[in-house]
């Protein structure tokens, strides 16, 4: 799988923070109420670019997929 | 939406609704792919030529599958030793990236006559899976399963291998209608012939799901098992691997006793094998996926989760050590 993930060998000022959030490259991830936009943040640069998505359809048989195209 | 992720349902519909957006980054990719791919496409065999055929009461023979994953557990109980040593006479779906460990352990096409190797992954990092001596020994008694926007270096790479290329779709759009890359796509293949056609999986996020899928929609595989798929770390896992997603890269400053933490990383506990794994939240997408799907399989089809541990388990999945079903469902 396709990762955004860098290693982060930074030795700034930031890094040495004493705080509860945790740093991925360069993403905070807050503590406290996780909003959608950090989480798509923190989802996009953990790996999930490059996989896929779950196919959805008002036709429910079709997510089970189809015997033709 | 709201501002805070508070329960898992509201979560798993935020992380599909992301990884749609994430998906279509790579949009262009997957034409080209296709694109490229589309001439072979054109003189190679649809997956659907796999099917065995139906009897005339359509109903499907009792035979089995086992999808072969790399998730930890395999390793952490020599489930390929044991499948190597083994009489089993059903079909094996073998994803990609286990492929060469599996030849390699014995588990290989002159054991198993029915032996497949599926590709779901677009990008150009899936030809290391096939490049690989051992299976230019294998390759010409496998059989490969691949989306039509596999990356072509990727199927070119298995089909120089002797590895025979079947084609499908992974669905990703069809939805959409006549515009979508599913329809449209789906018309180029029937352009010089219109019984060129293939069949069109979810993929459930992964390749570990798209084999599941595979063995009973396209396969007809009455029950399947799995080994290997996880869809969790191990309580043993270092943390740089967990919050990497396996990629071993350097994480700092987590408290990993604060709620969002918490929420991210869950612990969760698998009855059926008493034991406890730990979902990153790309494993908590694949795997309320996974069993999302398994509770809406048709009642003919039995899963079996032979993993011996992970995150999989629940209602229409019955767990069981590997041992007990080979020694249960030979056939």
């Amino acid at each position: 799988m396709k990762t955004n993930f860098k290693k982060n060998n930074s030795n700034s000022s930031e890094s040495n923070e004493k705080t509860s959030d945790f740093v991925i490259q360069g993403h905070k991830v807050p503590e406290k109420k996780l909003t959608k936009e950090e989480f798509e943040e923190y989802i996009v640069s953990s790996g999930a670019k490059g996989s896929f998505m779950v196919y959805r359809s008002e036709k429910k048989d079709e997510e089970l997929g189809l015997e033709e195209l | 939406m709201s501002d805070n992720l508070s329960s898992s349902k509201e979560l798993q519909n935020s992380i599909e609704k992301i990884m749609k957006k994430v998906q279509y980054e790579n949009y262009d990719e997957w034409v080209t792919n296709f694109a490229i791919n589309l001439s072979n496409i054109w003189n190679e065999k649809s997956a659907k030529s796999l099917q065995p055929l139906i009897n005339e009461n359509f109903q499907n023979e009792e035979e089995s599958a086992i999808v072969i994953g790399r998730g930890p557990s395999i390793e952490k109980y020599e489930q390929l030793k044991i499948l190597a040593d083994s009489d089993y006479q059903g079909t094996i779906v073998c994803c990609d990236g286990k492929l060469s460990d599996a030849l390699k352990a014995g588990v290989t096409p002159d054991k198993f006559h029915k032996f497949f190797v599926t590709t779901i992954d677009p990008y150009k990092d899936i030809k290391k899976h096939y490049d690989h001596e051992i299976i230019n020994t294998y390759g010409s008694k496998i059989k490969g399963i691949f989306t039509v926007i596999a990356n072509p270096n990727a199927v070119e790479c298995a089909r120089q291998s002797g590895i025979q290329i079947h084609w499908m779709h992974s669905l990703l759009d069809y939805n959409e209608g006549e515009k979508s890359l599913n329809y449209l796509s789906a018309l180029m293949i029937r352009a010089k012939d219109n019984n060129h056609r293939l069949p069109a999986i979810q993929t459930g996020g992964n390749v570990g799901t798209s084999s599941w899928f595979i063995a009973w929609q396209i396969l007809k595989c009455t029950t399947v098992a799995l080994i290997g798929i996880n869809h969790g770390w191990e309580e043993s896992d270092s943390w740089e691997k967990i919050m990497s997603h396996g990629n071993m890269l350097e994480t700092k400053n987590v408290d990993k006793n604060s709620p969002s933490f918490k929420k991210l990383f869950k612990t969760i506990h698998n009855p059926d094998f008493n034991c406890n794994c730990i979902l990153d939240p790309l494993f908590q997408f694949y795997s309320e996926a996974l069993k999302e799907f398994i509770s809406r399989s048709p009642e003919w089809l039995n899963t079996i989760n032979a993993t011996e541990g992970g995150s999989i388990f629940g209602e229409r999945i019955k767990s069981m050590k590997f041992r007990d079903f080979l020694n249960n469902f030979n056939y």
